[in-house]
């Protein structure tokens, strides 16, 4: 059962532009991080050869407390002396929550990367889409019946059990 | 507007080919669904007509005049484009059909579809007499023969049908209606069908010499169409890898329109990029996209060669060519999406800042003229709005003002031009021209210039109906006199809008010096970035200041709407939407 209190985030985190390691080119081995809080983070795996162009393509599904105003997203390289953060990007969360689109809406992004100076280091390339649970992403006429309230729909199977009335946040449009 | 690649960066941008989708893999901000400034350029400047959508005309006509005494008329149709002095000029003829008063001509006319410009046709239905019966169509001199009607439309009202059909009344020459009912003639135009299929693929180099001194050599590939002449026409270009002799390079799209045939000889040139302009050559092959498709299959490489001093020789290089990806697939139009129901939605914003000078005066930018002579900002309305009216179902267009002190007495920078509270909409073209000469009565120009309001409006109007459909595409033409005050604003709200279904034209009307601006339209391969961090998602924007008109030439608003269908198939593509079936269910006609 999903819970109230977690969104979940489909991130494809598709890839990066001119990551530099003290100004060179990185050569291979960039990763990148996605970080919700300091409990849920994900992580790409590495593009051992795509260089300071790496193409991750590469979608995490990572969850996110309703009340986070930002998450943060860290390139990496693994080098011989181990991990090292090439660039963070802090993404507000309202740049895909809120707004006038609809919640279930692709939003396609892109953020400068900062290095540990605060100095540019590149581009990151992300997609995000919230996930909206299912019950909320029916519209109406499907299901043929008001929301909110706690009825088991005999065809769906959420999980098993009868769905307690919790009151869920989601997006209608605005006529059907 | 025109990349001349004096800049390093824009210099190592991929031109040309086809886009796919942004962000994704394979993404270059250059790309524009085919239409590509440098190459345009290229090939204007040598008298080769760029490659755009052909479309073939299917004729059919019913209710005729009967001309012929003893059998029914014999009748034949042309079809003339009319150019911008009002010459005619012929595209095409059908057969003669013989002894029919509903003939359907099996002959079809070709022409050309551009977005930008209105395209009016005119056509003429003749009986041809029997005694030119065995003559061939294209010799008959059509003043021997009987004119039996005329009818005019604009291509982009067949288009944009749902079924791309567009019937019309016959008339006398020059549109007069006739006392006699002449008949109807139905038009349909089709795209020709092979212009949907597109190549992607991923090719790398091995073994590539050396050009460079301290380094290792930049190599970025060029891809020509060798043409009847015998020269050649570059189609598109990759972007340049750093310091590689086995570069690999992003994926490659190349649509049907520019290689012409899978069989049609490509030449494909290896340079090392010089920031000097100077490419030196490496290598080159010639193969066309049939022969790399078998390169794909084999998985074997092809050998770069160099041109020999000795004449007629080429060395063999050592640097071969690898076909890594090969993938034929059919990308839909952006007729396709027209007619499936797709809509492009237009917006305009004006400017009422003080610098244009009081309206009453002859020289202010915002005079209207009692004899008629259309201002800049009746220019720049006409030019967009009357093209991309016809892609608008209702026509119903949003307008705005920017920067006028209104009859409450505040300075807005986004009120409605029709000077009502709620409803920001007009009617058509003309009702854009009225509101507008009415708000020059009721509103005091102010300012400062900001644009952020009434891009942050647009795009308000464009994430909301994001949830009623998916078929509506917006365009926005801002028309300006001066430099923004609120550059980082403006770039602000441009970043959050870039990944909506919107573009943004800005004209600049005026002597102003408008280099300032030309920052928001990121040709040169910088996107824009806010002050947040986040960075534009696609280039949006068009800025073009606005020059005097002379007749004959191309006029630079014009080519600004080149551009469209480009951005608009780009955000289409990049979210896999696809058209919907041919007539499909639609509530406007």
């Amino acid at each position: 059962m999903a819970s109230t209190f977690l969104r979940t985030l489909e991130i494809t985190v598709i890839s990066g532009e001119d990551l530099r390691n003290d100004r060179r080119p990185i050569k291979k081995n960039a990763f990148a991080v996605v970080r919700t809080d300091s409990y849920n983070s994900r992580r790409t795996d590495m593009d051992t050869d795509g260089g300071s162009y790496p193409k991750w393509n590469q979608k995490l599904v990572v969850d996110m407390s309703m009340h986070a105003q930002f998450i943060t997203l860290e390139v990496q390289c693994k080098t011989s002396l181990g991990d090292k953060t090439v660039g963070t990007a802090r993404i507000p969360v309202s740049d895909f929550v809120g707004g006038y689109v609809p919640e279930s809406y692709l939003h396609f992004l892109s953020y400068r990367l900062r290095d540990h100076k605060g100095e540019r280091n590149g581009i990151v390339n992300i997609s995000v889409r919230v996930k909206v649970p299912e019950y909320a992403s029916c519209s109406r006429t499907e299901l043929g019946i008001p929301l909110g309230m706690g009825v088991a729909l005999g065809q769906r199977n959420f999980g098993g059990g009868i769905v307690t009335g919790v009151p869920v946040l989601c997006n209608y449009p605005g006529k059907y | 507007m025109g990349n001349c690649f004096s800049d390093v960066e824009g210099g190592k941008q991929a031109v040309g080919g086809t886009q796919q989708r942004p962000n994704s893999i394979a993404a270059s901000n250059n790309n524009n669904g085919g239409h590509n400034d440098a190459v345009e350029f290229f090939f204007r400047s040598r008298g080769i007509q760029p490659l755009f959508t052909q479309i073939e005309l299917s004729l059919s006509a019913s209710n005729l005049l009967d001309r012929d005494i003893t059998s029914k008329s014999d009748p034949m149709a042309v079809v003339y484009a009319k150019k911008r002095d009002g010459k005619l000029e012929e595209l095409g003829r059908t057969e003669v059909v013989l002894n029919s008063l509903n003939p359907a001509w099996i002959e079809k006319v070709t022409v050309a579809f551009q977005f930008e410009i209105v395209q009016p046709l005119v056509f003429h239905v003749y009986d041809v007499d029997s005694k030119y019966h065995n003559v061939p169509v294209k010799m008959l001199k059509l003043n021997d023969q009987e004119f039996l009607g005329e009818a005019t439309c604009v291509l982009s009202e067949i288009v944009t049908k749902q079924t791309r059909s567009l019937t019309l009344n016959l008339n006398n020459k020059n549109g007069h209606t006739s006392l006699r009912n002449l008949g109807t003639l139905t038009i349909h135009a089709e795209e020709t069908v092979s212009s949907r299929i597109c190549v992607e693929m991923v090719v790398h180099c091995s073994h590539l010499d050396n050009k460079d001194l301290f380094s290792k050599s930049d190599p970025f590939l060029r891809i020509s169409r060798i043409v009847e002449s015998g020269g050649s026409v570059p189609i598109c270009k990759t972007e340049v890898v750093k310091d590689n002799l086995n570069p690999i390079w992003k994926p490659l799209c190349l649509s049907i329109q520019q290689f012409g045939s899978k069989d049609n000889p490509l030449i494909i040139e290896c340079f090392d990029f010089n920031s000097s302009g100077n490419h030196v050559l490496i290598g080159k092959l010639q193969k066309s996209v049939a022969d790399l498709e078998k390169l794909h299959i084999e998985r074997s490489g092809a050998n770069l060669t160099f041109p020999s001093p000795h004449h007629g020789h080429v060395k063999i290089l050592k640097g071969q060519l690898f076909v890594d990806q090969f993938c034929e697939k059919q990308q839909y139009s952006f007729l396709d999406y027209i007619s499936s129901g797709f809509e492009l939605n237009f917006m305009v914003a004006i400017d009422f800042t003080a610098s244009n000078g009081n309206p009453r005066n002859p020289d202010s930018l915002h005079y209207i003229d009692p004899f008629g002579q259309l201002n800049s900002y009746q220019r720049a309305i006409m030019e967009v709005g009357e093209v991309i009216q016809f892609y608008d179902s209702d026509r119903r267009f949003p307008a705005w003002g920017f920067g006028g002190r209104t009859i409450d007495g505040t300075t807005s920078h986004c009120f409605n031009l029709n000077g009502s509270t709620g409803a920001f909409e007009v009617e058509g073209v003309e009702g854009i021209m009225a509101a507008y000469a009415r708000a020059l009565h009721n509103v005091a120009l102010a300012g400062p210039t900001l644009f952020g309001p009434v891009i942050n409006r647009a795009a308000q109007i464009a994430g909301q109906s994001i949830s009623y459909n998916r078929t509506k595409y917006f365009v926005l033409l801002i028309i300006t006199d001066g430099v923004i005050t609120d550059l980082q604003e403006t770039k602000d709200a441009l970043v959050r809008a870039s990944d909506l279904p919107l573009s943004i034209l800005i004209v600049g009307v005026g002597g102003a010096d408008f280099r300032e601006m030309e920052v928001l339209d990121a040709d040169n391969g910088r996107r824009l970035e806010s002050s947040t961090g986040r960075v534009a998602t696609r280039d949006i924007v068009q800025f073009v200041p606005m020059r005097e008109l002379h007749s004959g030439q191309i006029s630079v608003v014009q080519a600004l709407l080149e551009e469209l269908p480009g951005q608009f198939l780009t955000y289409m593509r990049s979210r896999d939407i696809k058209p919907g079936p041919l007539h499909a269910a639609s509530t406007s006609a």
